[in-house]
C-alpha cells in the first residue's frame, strides 16, 4: 500500500473547496488526497515524486465525443490541410495546395506493394480558393492503381481514373453523388453512397466503418492520450465480437494509456435483441473498459448536407438533408433502452433532429418516469435557446461540438447556416446560461482529439478565417476546462468517479507544461501537453 | 449481371409482408434478399436450411441477409460469395430514399438496376406526408417509385382520395393492394432471361410476347411502349432497330422506367422479341400491332 505524493507548479483540481494546489497524494490507483504537503502529511508514509514539480496537473481530459476509428484511419496517410499528430506523436504538416497533396500521395505511392490500392484521409478544399481536385491530379499518382482521396467529412472521395474506369463511371452514368464538369465529364470526386462503395471498392476500406480491431484500438488510445485525455468514448459501435475482443485484449493490457467507453449502436439491431446483449456486455466491464452507453444517430450533418432543419432550413437553399433513423423509430428505440436503465446519446446535428430528440426524451419521461437519466444531445450545433430550456426541464445534458466553430465554421456563415445561425451554433454560452450540464468534443476523426484545443474553441470562437463566430456564447477558460473534465465526465455519468482531483476519484491527470488560467485565453490551444496518469500510472507523451 | 430491385417504403407500409411472401413462394429463382431486421420476418423454421448469424439460408436456394450498419459492406460481401444468386433484393429503412440505394447498380458492374417497388400505406401516407418532419423523406420515396403499390386498401378510408393524390405526385403505375398482394412476376420479372413467359401466368395479370421478323422502326416501339405507358408493367426484349442493323439493343422496362441498351453486335438470333407484362383489365385494352 504504498503511496505517491506528486508535487507541482499548480494542480487544477476542479474542486470548488479547494481549486488550486500544490501537491496531490496517489494510493492504490486514486486519489488520496490533494493540497500542500503538510496537509498530505497525516496520511502516513509516502514517496515525494518532484517530476512534475514545473508542471501543472488538472484531471485527465474526457472526450465525451469521439471514435475510434481515429485509431483505424491511421493504418493510412493523411493529407490534410491542418497539421495533425499521430499516435507515434509525429506531426504531419498541413499540405496548403492540391500539388501538395499529389506529392505527398506520390512519395507514399512508391513505398507500396505492387497490387495494394492507395488511399487517403483528411483531404479538404474548401481553402483551395474553390479549386477542386479531379481524377488528372490522382493520375499523376498513379494509373496504375487504384487511388481514392478521402475527405476530412467521410463522406466524399476523389477517386483516379482507374478506379472510374474499372466501375465503367462514364459522361453517362446518372448516379447522384458522382460530381461532373460543365461539360458533363465525371471529376472523379464522389459524395455520399458513391463515395462509400467505391473506396470500398478500391480499397476495402468502409468510409465509416468502425475499425476497432487491436491495432486501432491501441492507436487510438495513444493518439487521444498524446492529448492530455485519460477517458474517451467510441460513441457509435455495433459491437460485433470480434471487436469486443478486440477491446478487451487491449485494455487488460496495464500499458494501456486510457479508459474507454463505447457506445453501442442501437440501431444495428432491434432493442429486443440489443438491451440484453448490452446488459452482457457490461459484465466484462474492466478498470479501463466501460460498457454503458447507448447511440442513436438522428440525422447526418450541417456541412454534409444532411442535417435534419427547422424551417427556414439550410441558408443556400439546400433541400433538407436525411434521417439515419426516422422519428417513430427514435421513439421506440429511446423508450426500450431507457425502461431498461440505459443513458442515451443521441446524435442530432440540425434543430428539427434536436426537437425529435428532446420529443423522444420527453415521451419516454410521460411513459416510464426516470430520475437522473442524462440523455444527451450529441452535437446538437443548432439547438436554439428554447430547446435549451426544455433539455434542462426534462434534465438533459448536451454534448457540443465546439471544433466546428473552427474548422467549418466559415462555411456555415456563408453557405450552410448564414450569419445568426452560424453565430448562435454549438452555444456552449446558452447551455452555461440555461443551466444544461455540457461537455464540448471533437468527434475525432473527423476533427483531431484534442481537449485543449477545443476548449479554446469553445472560449475565442474563431473560425479558420479568423471571424468571431458568436461573441455572446463564448464561455470562460475556467468554464471551458470543467467542461473538458467534470463537464464531460457528468454527461457519462463518470462524475462520481473521475473528472476532478478529489479524494477517492481515480488518480487520472493530465500533465501540462504551462498553466491554462495563465496564459491568454487565446494561446490555451498551445499549452503543451507532457503526458498524462492513468490510476496512477505515469504515461509520457512521445516528443516529435 | 444480377438484376437488383429496391424495396422502398415508410415505416409500416408493407414491405417486409411483400417480403414474406417473395421468401415463400417457390418462384424457381434463387433470391437474395438484404432486410433491416430478420425478427419481422416470417421465415419459417422448417425451411431453413442453414444459419449463420447475419445470414439466412433457405432450402428453396434463396439468401436472406441483415443490412446491419452498412449496405455497403453488407452488398459487396454478397457479390464476393461464392454462390450465385438470380435477383438481389433490398429492403431500404422506412426513411431512405430507395432511389440512391437504386443508384449503387449503376456502381457495381455486377449489378443491373431492376425496379424501385415503393410501398404506400393507403391508411396514413397522407398524414404522414402533412408532418413537416417527414414530408419531404414520404415524398421523396413516392418519386423514387418506379412502380407503386398502394396497400392496405382493404382498411384505408378515403381510398379516392389518397389515389388522386398519389397520382399527382408521380407518373409511376399505381398498384392497389391488400396485405401487399401483387404478382411476384410483376414486381421481379420472370426469370433471368426475361424473354420468354413459360409459366402460366396468375389470372389477375396478363402477358403479350410480340415478334418482329424484320428490323424494327424505333418509333413503333416507343409508341406501343408509351401507349402501353399506363398498362404495362414490365417490358423485356432484345430488339434489333431499322436504324442500327447490326447492334442488337435490350429492353427493360420496370413501371415507368425504361432502359434501352446497345449491347453489342447483333449476332444470328432470327426475331426481335419482346414481353410484355401487365395487369389483365389494363392490358386487354392494348391493341396488337
Amino acid at each position: 500500500m504504498s503511496t505517491i505524493v506528486y508535487s507541482a507548479r499548480r494542480i487544477l483540481t476542479m474542486n470548488p473547496n479547494q481549486p488550486s494546489a500544490t501537491h496531490v497524494a496517489v494510493r492504490d490507483g486514486r486519489i488520496l488526497g490533494a493540497g500542500t504537503l503538510d496537509q498530505l502529511k497525516g496520511w502516513g508514509k509516502f514517496d515525494l515524486d518532484e517530476r512534475f514539480r514545473d508542471k501543472v496537473i488538472l484531471p485527465g481530459f474526457v472526450e465525451g465525443h469521439s471514435h475510434a476509428f481515429e485509431g483505424g484511419v491511421w493504418k493510412f496517410p493523411y493529407v490534410g490541410y491542418f497539421d495533425r499528430i499521430s499516435p507515434e506523436g509525429k506531426r504531419f504538416k498541413g499540405l496548403k495546395s492540391i500539388e501538395e497533396v499529389v506529392a505527398v500521395l506520390a512519395a507514399h505511392e512508391k513505398m507500396l506493394a505492387k497490387d495494394a490500392s492507395l488511399l487517403a484521409w483528411g483531404f479538404d478544399p474548401i481553402y483551395f480558393g474553390g479549386r477542386r481536385m479531379d481524377f488528372r491530379d490522382l493520375d499523376k499518382v498513379s494509373t496504375e492503381r487504384p487511388v481514392v482521396v478521402i475527405h476530412s467529412n467521410f463522406h466524399v472521395a476523389n477517386a483516379n481514373s482507374l478506379v472510374l474506369g474499372k466501375a465503367k463511371i462514364t459522361r453517362d452514368t446518372n448516379v447522384h453523388g458522382i460530381v461532373k464538369d460543365a461539360a458533363g465529364e465525371p471529376t472523379g470526386e464522389l459524395q455520399e453512397m458513391a463515395a462509400k462503395y467505391m473506396a470500398y471498392r478500391a480499397a476495402g476500406v468502409e468510409l465509416s466503418a468502425i475499425l476497432s480491431d487491436r491495432e486501432a484500438v491501441w492507436r487510438f488510445a495513444k493518439v487521444a492520450q498524446l492529448s492530455g485525455v485519460t477517458t474517451a468514448t467510441d460513441l457509435h459501435n455495433d459491437l460485433p465480437d470480434s471487436t469486443v475482443e478486440g477491446y478487451l485484449q487491449a485494455t487488460s493490457s496495464a500499458e494501456f494509456p486510457i479508459r474507454i467507453l463505447p457506445a453501442f449502436a442501437a440501431g444495428s439491431v432491434p432493442p429486443a435483441d440489443g438491451v440484453p446483449r448490452l446488459q452482457a456486455l457490461m459484465k466484462k466491464n474492466n478498470e479501463r473498459l466501460r460498457f454503458q452507453l447507448v447511440k442513436i444517430v438522428t440525422d447526418g450533418s450541417i456541412q454534409g448536407l444532411s442535417a435534419r432543419m427547422r424551417w427556414p432550413g439550410y441558408y443556400d437553399g439546400t433541400p433538407n438533408g436525411v434521417w439515419n433513423i426516422g422519428p417513430d423509430d427514435i421513439d421506440r428505440i429511446l423508450l426500450a433502452y431507457h425502461k431498461a436503465g440505459f443513458q442515451v446519446h443521441i446524435h442530432t446535428n440540425g434543430d428539427e433532429a434536436s426537437e425529435v430528440g428532446i420529443e423522444a426524451v420527453e415521451r419516454a419521461l410521460v411513459a416510464a418516469p426516470r430520475w437522473d437519466h442524462r440523455h444527451t444531445l450529441q452535437h446538437a450545433q443548432m439547438a436554439d435557446a428554447g430547446q435549451f430550456r426544455r433539455m434542462k426541464a426534462l434534465g438533459m445534458c448536451a454534448n457540443l461540438f465546439a471544433n466546428h466553430l473552427f474548422y467549418w465554421g466559415d462555411i456555415h456563415y456563408a453557405k450552410t447556416l448564414g450569419p445568426e445561425r452560424a453565430e448562435r451554433m454549438d452555444a456552449c454560452g446558452t447551455a452555461l446560461a440555461t443551466g444544461v450540464p455540457f461537455a464540448i468534443h471533437c468527434d475525432a476523426p473527423v476533427t483531431p482529439i484534442g481537449p485543449l484545443f477545443t476548449a479554446w474553441c469553445a472560449v475565442n470562437r474563431l473560425t479558420a478565417s479568423g471571424r468571431t463566430l458568436g461573441e455572446a456564447e463564448k464561455i470562460s477558460v475556467p468554464d471551458a476546462l470543467r467542461a473538458i473534465t467534470l463537464g464531460a465526465a457528468y454527461t457519462l455519468k463518470l462524475d462520481e468517479d473521475l473528472g476532478s482531483i478529489d479524494v477517492g476519484k481515480r488518480a487520472d491527470f493530465a500533465i501540462l507544461e504551462d498553466d491554462p488560467l495563465q496564459v491568454a485565453p487565446e494561446k490555451l490551444k498551445d499549452v503543451g501537453v507532457w503526458g498524462t496518469v492513468l490510476g496512477g500510472k505515469v504515461f509520457e507523451a512521445p516528443k516529435a | 449481371m444480377i438484376p437488383f430491385t429496391v424495396i422502398g417504403g415508410f415505416l409500416g407500409a408493407g414491405k417486409t409482408t411483400l417480403l414474406n411472401r417473395l421468401l415463400r413462394e417457390v418462384t424457381g429463382r434463387r433470391f437474395a434478399v438484404l432486410v433491416n431486421d430478420f425478427g419481422t420476418l416470417d421465415i419459417d423454421g422448417r425451411l431453413v436450411a442453414a444459419h449463420g448469424g447475419d445470414t439466412v439460408t433457405l432450402a428453396n436456394g434463396c439468401l436472406c441477409c441483415t443490412i446491419g450498419d452498412s449496405l455497403v459492406t453488407t452488398l459487396i460481401g454478397l457479390l464476393e460469395r461464392p454462390e450465385r444468386f438470380d435477383h438481389i433484393v433490398v429492403e431500404a429503412s422506412g426513411v431512405a430514399d430507395p432511389g440512391r440505394i437504386a443508384d449503387l447498380a449503376e456502381l457495381e458492374p455486377r449489378l443491373q438496376r431492376d425496379g424501385v417497388i415503393v410501398l404506400v400505406d393507403g391508411v396514413d401516407v397522407r398524414e404522414r406526408a402533412a408532418d413537416r418532419r417527414l414530408s419531404d423523406t414520404v415524398e421523396r420515396q413516392i418519386q423514387a417509385a418506379d412502380l407503386l403499390i398502394l396497400n392496405k386498401i382493404d382498411i384505408a378510408p378515403d381510398l379516392d382520395t389518397t389515389r388522386d393524390w398519389l397520382c399527382q405526385q408521380t407518373a409511376a403505375p399505381i398498384l392497389e393492394a391488400c396485405h401487399a398482394g401483387v404478382p411476384l412476376e410483376l414486381m421481379f420479372g420472370l426469370d433471368r432471361h426475361g424473354v420468354t413467359a413459360d409459366t402460366a401466368p396468375p389470372t389477375c395479370f396478363a402477358s403479350w410476347s410480340y415478334t418482329w421478323r424484320d428490323p424494327l422502326p424505333r418509333k413503333v416501339l416507343m409508341d406501343l411502349l408509351q401507349d402501353a405507358r399506363r398498362g404495362v408493367l414490365r417490358a423485356k426484349g432484345i430488339v434489333r432497330f431499322d436504324d442500327a442493323l447490326d447492334r442488337r439493343f435490350t429492353v427493360h422496362l420496370v413501371g415507368r422506367r425504361l432502359d434501352i441498351r446497345d449491347e453489342g453486335p447483333w449476332g444470328d438470333t432470327p426475331d426481335s422479341r419482346l414481353v410484355l407484362l401487365g395487369l389483365r383489365p389494363m392490358l386487354g385494352c392494348l391493341q396488337r400491332e
